[in-house]
Parts: structure tokens; sequence; C-alpha cells
């Protein structure tokens, strides 16, 4: 896992982008590109597990165009959020999703 | 567009759900037609427009008027670049949630909320989703969608692991299989239920020459891991596709992909009251449409893989077709001749046996197309080429013809259909190469037979690019190592990326090498054999390789046990090194001389012993 540094068809000069975006992942700052989605940022970070199931079992992503909904987690406490097309923002606090997400009330 | 009222719903006069192919096409025809952009609105879930051409890095098929021979993300920025030029309005990051009797609601994942929209005529391309598959296991973090990988690949230049397992042998499998390998991962194998490849062969002998092995008639029984993929099983089936007890196989990778086929995405045209149907050629559920692409509702058009999972090429054509009937409607003006025009177009795409299912699934909806009418027959390789020529790799009749286009001296033909097997006319074929460069299949090669030596040209999409003079691994269509050969030269294609690398290999192997492997230096080889002179064991093979094989003359030459230790270390090691390469036992191998001192010996030693210094007097 990890970003491509050297690919023979496309421009990866975006991957060794000198502007970075930060944000939070279990509290745990992760640094991001600006054209990150959150998905590709936590995979590019080596993270592939972004929640639990109500019945505990892991999940991922799985579809990466927002149709699955396999890969939801929870940005500064809103659940349901799909991370493979919702793009980085600074600061953000993400985190994994149990179940269907806890209600604020 | 309209705005009504504040809050209240706004007027297009049409709306396109989707901003893949077919979408944007079907919006610039609407555009174009119209004459004004700002009334047409495209509607897309994406971050950015263009579907799922953003992540294709492959050059298309079709001809020259759709694109072929462009990769796909080069499409997708001229498609939505063309839009935006006729003033087109996007709403990116939403969602069309509902399409209800009086109103189209639009969620907007950015601002958080709704919006109405109210339009003359909607033309839905949301495309498909891919199908699942069920094996144990099969939500573990690492089984992922073959489209999903790509996004991430090619879109995001993200990795998700290192080693894959690819599930079917389509089209999508067999080009993810060889974006990954030249993304650098290792793809251990391409498993496919049924009992040969779906999809294009071209696509196919791309990877097989690379030695990725296809297991036809295999299935995936179970991901393995706790938390994420670290494996998966694998078995034979039989002809129900039930797998066979005693064939299930253990393969270590951690990353397992679904390229199992697509189901259209029909939630919403359902949502207008457009009629579905069940129309498994087509994929599945599809709507119900007309030549025009018009569905069972009047104002409801349909285009791209929502009306049945085909090709971008022939979703753009649909994009056209609804979007010039839409136009015809707006403006009252007659478009029959556009409309006519991609009718033909197609009726041409369609001809072809990897249509048959597409013109089966239209049947049932009332809708015919001819199938045949091209040519089948394979050209054979000459079997003198003295000169550099084309040859053609291309047996299956597949809608593709930049070969014929590109050849500056009209050499190749396709035989008057877009479907044809391509043949050469040996008399006009120069040997450029740029058909070589264009083939999106990767099927033409560069042949001549030389006096030595022959020259294999081979299209070449990786890094590191191989340096002129370098010797390879030669290898056949199925990978596997014939030969060793040498790298003649390479031509660097900057703009389209795919170079050629013209292979010197042995007399009467032009009709068998179709790649190559550099040849490495392995971990191990780069292990030093001689500790103080700093010898590796890559530096004795070559010097072997190069005809040196007797221990004494290796010594002169990488000065091996000429260092302090005078060879006790690696003496032996080098004679094992020679018996391996030669097949000439040791004991029968000349073993070298064995000089004094056997250790460094000061010279000042002997130089007290000759004056009688420190000796006991």
């Amino acid at each position: 896992m990890g970003r491509l540094v050297e690919h023979p068809i496309l421009d990866v000069k975006s991957s060794t982008s000198k502007t970075h975006v930060v944000f939070y992942f279990e509290g745990q700052p992760i640094c991001a590109l600006p054209s990150d989605t959150i998905a590709s940022a936590l995979i590019a970070n080596g993270i592939d597990i972004f929640g639990f199931t109500e019945h505990n079992h892991a999940r991922g992503f799985f579809c990466a165009i927002g149709k699955c909904s396999s890969c939801l987690v929870e940005v500064d406490g809103i659940p349901n959020v799909r991370s493979c097309i919702t793009p980085v923002r600074d600061g953000i606090n993400v985190r994994r999703q149990e179940g269907r997400g806890k209600p604020k009330w | 567009m309209v705005d009504n009222q504040a809050g209240g719903k706004r007027h297009v006069d049409a709306i396109v759900i989707g901003a893949g192919p077919a979408g944007l096409c079907g919006a610039i025809a609407i555009a174009e037609s119209i004459g004004d952009g700002t009334k047409v609105l495209v509607v897309d879930e994406g971050i950015e427009p263009g579907g799922q051409l953003p992540k294709q890095t492959h050059k298309f098929f079709g001809h020259e008027g759709f694109y072929a021979s462009v990769r796909g993300f080069e499409i997708g920025k001229r498609l939505v670049d063309k839009a935006r030029e006729l003033g087109i309005n996007f709403l990116m990051q939403t969602t069309l949630a509902g399409i209800y009797e009086d109103s189209i609601v639009a969620y907007d994942r950015n601002s958080n909320s709704v919006s109405e929209y109210t339009a003359d005529y909607i033309l839905i391309a949301t495309g498909a989703s891919e199908r699942f598959l069920l094996f144990k296991n099969n939500t573990l973090p690492g089984v992922y969608g073959a489209g999903a990988v790509q996004t991430l690949m090619n879109q995001y230049k993200v990795m998700p692991g290192k080693s894959f397992l690819i599930i079917g042998a389509g089209n999508i499998g067999l080009i993810v299989a060889y974006q990954l390998l030249q993304a650098g991962a290792k793809v251990k194998a391409i498993v496919e239920a049924t009992s040969k490849i779906g999809g294009y062969m071209v696509h196919a002998n791309k990877i097989m020459r690379l030695g990725i092995p296809i297991l036809l008639n295999h299935t995936i029984i179970s991901a393995l891991g706790e938390d994420r993929v670290e494996g998966a099983i694998i078995a034979q089936v039989d002809g129900k596709f039930k797998p066979i007890p005693g064939t299930e196989k253990e393969i270590a990778v951690d990353t397992i992909c679904l390229a199992v086929g697509l189901q259209p995405s029909v939630e919403l045209v359902a949502q207008t009251g457009a009629e579905i149907k069940y129309i498994s050629e087509l994929g599945g559920y599809v709507p119900v449409r007309d030549e025009n692409m018009k569905t069972t509702v009047n104002n409801v058009y349909v285009a791209g893989d929502l009306s049945g999972i085909e090709e971008a090429s022939t979703a753009m054509i649909e994009g056209y077709i609804a979007g010039y009937n839409i136009a015809q409607k707006i403006t009252g003006k007659d478009m029959s001749e556009k409309i006519t025009n991609m009718k033909n177009e197609l009726v041409e795409f369609r001809k072809g046996p990897f249509a048959a299912k597409v013109r089966e699934g239209l049947k049932k909806m009332g809708i015919s197309f001819p199938g045949g009418g091209y040519r089948e027959e394979i050209q054979q390789m000459p079997s003198s080429l003295s000169r550099l020529k084309a040859v053609i790799e291309c047996p299956q009749a597949i809608p593709c013809n930049p070969c014929e286009t590109s050849c500056p001296t009209g050499a190749i033909n396709t035989g008057g259909n877009i479907n044809g097997v391509p043949q050469v006319d040996y008399e006009k074929c120069t040997g450029c190469g740029i058909c070589v460069t264009k083939c999106p299949g990767l099927a033409i090669f560069l042949v001549q037979q030389r006096e030595e030596h022959s020259i294999v040209g081979i299209p070449y999409e990786f890094l590191p690019v191989p340096e002129k003079g370098s010797s390879v691994k030669l290898l056949d269509k199925n990978g596997k190592y014939v030969a060793d050969g040498q790298i003649d030269r390479v031509m660097i294609n900057r703009k389209e990326k795919t170079h050629i690398a013209f292979l010197k290999v042995p007399k009467g192997m032009e009709g068998v090498v179709r790649h190559f492997e550099m040849s490495t230096v392995s971990e191990e080889s780069q292990a030093y054999i001689c500790r103080c002179e700093e010898v590796s064991r890559n530096d004795v093979e070559k010097l072997i390789d190069s005809g040196i094989t007797d221990y004494e003359e290796i010594r002169r030459v990488l000065r091996i046990g000429m260092g302090p230790c005078g060879g006790k270390t690696c003496r032996s090691v080098v004679l094992q090194i020679i018996s391996e390469k030669t097949g000439v036992p040791i004991s029968e191998s000349r073993l070298g001389a064995f000089r004094p001192p056997v250790i460094p010996l000061p010279i000042d030693a002997i130089v007290r012993y000759a004056k009688g210094v420190g000796t006991d007097e």
C-alpha cells in the first residue's frame, strides 16, 4: 500500500506534491494530498479498515464510486459519510463507523 | 437556467443525469444543437465529471471519430472541455436523489442541501455498478471491485496492495491486470469460472506474454484473513460452476479484485415510470427504449451502460442519438441527418461477434441490428521478411481500426468493415511502426530477418524503459522464457507513451518472441562472494556467461582470491558457481594454483630475517 512514485503512462507528480492537507483519523494526524478523497488518503497511509459492522466485522472500501456504502465513516461526528467520494479537508476528524453510526441525541 | 423563485424549483430545457461518456455526449449534442449550453444541466455524484473515463489509462478501441487510440482519461478530459466550452452547467458532488411526479430533487453533498428542478427532457445516463460475487469472507477489507482498484490506482495514484488475485477474465479483469502490472504490482493469477476468456484476445495476450496465468474453469472459494485479506482459496469448477472437491489451492495475496461484470443502475429511470425489463444479455434490468433511445415515457431518454452493458464507444454514440433527438424536439428543427449518421455508426459497431449478446438483447425490445459482413480470415506471417514489416496478431473481429487509419502508406486494411480482421499489404508496408504505437490492443509487432539474427519490435508501456544493448530474457506469447536476447534499440514515443523495444532474437524465433524481461540482478546475485575485493555472484556469473570459465582466468579479471585472504573464503564458492553454470563437476575442473604466502606476510619480517634482526642470536 502507498502512493505511486513512477508510472509509465500517468503523471504522478501530484503524488510528490509539497502541499498537504492534514486531517485526523481516530485521533491520529494523517497527511493527505489536496486531491485525495478520505478513502484514498487512508489507503495511501496503509489504513484499509474503515469501520466495523454491528456484528463487529471489519469493513473497508469496495466500489470507490459511492454506490456500495461499504466505506462509510464518521466525519466530525456525522456518520454515514461515503469516504470514497468525499474530498479531504484540513482538520476534519474522521472515525471508524460502528454499525449504522451513533445518533447524536 | 431559470430561477423561478428563491428556494423554488429551477427549470432547464434538459437535465442530464450522469457525466460519463454517454451523458457528456448527450449534453454536448443538445447544447450544440440548441446553441445554448446554459439550458442544459448535467448532474453527477462524482467529484469531477467524466464518469469512469478518468480511471482508464489504456487506449480505446473503435475509430478516430470516437477517439480510438486515445487513452480513456484523455477522452474524458476532451469531452468535459468541450461541454464546458459550450457553457453546459455541471452540478458535481450532487446526487439526483429522486424523480417525483412534479419535481426532480438533487442533493448537494458540499452544501448539505437539496434543490428542486423541473426539465422539459431528461436524459438518464447513470451507467452501471459492479456485480458482487458470493464467496466466504467476501466483505473483508482487501476485496475490492476492479473499478475501485482502477479508481484508486489511476485516479488517485494510490496502490491498495502489492499482490493481486483477479476474479473474472472479461475485458475489465484483463485490463485491470495489465494496469496493475504497469503500476508495478504483482498479479498472481486471473481466475475465470467459464471455460473461455470473455474479453478480447488482444487484451488477454498483453498479460499472458508477461507470464500471468489465466486459470479457466476456476473460481474463488474463500478470502483468507482475520481483519483484512491475506490470501485466497481457489478451486476448479465443474460444468455447473460448482467447485470440485480436492482441487482447492491457496494463493497468498493481499488484494482480491472482482471483475465479474456490471449491472445497469436503473433506480432513477424506474422512478420516472418508464418500463423496466429483465434482459440478461443487456446486463439485467434495463429500461425499455426505442431506436432513438426514448423510454416508454415521452420525455425521458437513456444512453450508455444503463441501457445495456456495452462499450464506451457505443455509450458515446447512444448519447449523441438521445441528445439529437431531444434537441430536435426542443428546437423543432429537423436533425434526422445527424441522428441517422449516428445510428449507422451503431450498426457498424454492433456487427461483430462480441456484440452478439447486445443484438440478442435488443431484439427482445424489438430493435434489430444485423450481424456479420466482416472479414474473419487471419493473415499468416510471411515466411520471409528481409526488411522491417508490421505483423498483426489481432485474431478476432472487434470493432477497431486505428491500424488502418493511421498507416501513412495505406498498407493496412480491415476489409471494409471496422470489425474485420486487419491484413497487411507487405508491398506497401515500410515498417515505420506508427500502427504499433496506435494499436489499442498492443497487437502489432515489427519483424525483420537479418543475416545473423532477427529483429522483433514490441510495443512497450512499462518502466524502466530498457537501454540499448542491454541483455534481456526473451519470452514467448505465454510469458515463457525461450532464449537470451539483447535490446537492439528503443523507439521512444513521448507523447503517446507506447514505445517500441527492438529485440535481437535468434534466427527463426521472430514468430515466437513476443515480450522480454530485463535480466535484472536478483538480490541473491548481488551477494558478495569475495569479501576482500568485494566481488559479487553477479560479477562472476556475468564473466562466466561471457565465456571465461577457468578459475585462474576469473581470478585475473576480477581479482577474486587475490585479496588478503588469498582465496580461502571464495575459491570453493567460485568453483561451485563455475560447476553450476558449465555443468562440469568440481572434481573435473581446474582448481587453480595455491601460491605463497598464505597470509599477508609483512615485507618487514623478511627484511628483518635477511638482516638477522629479531631472530634468536
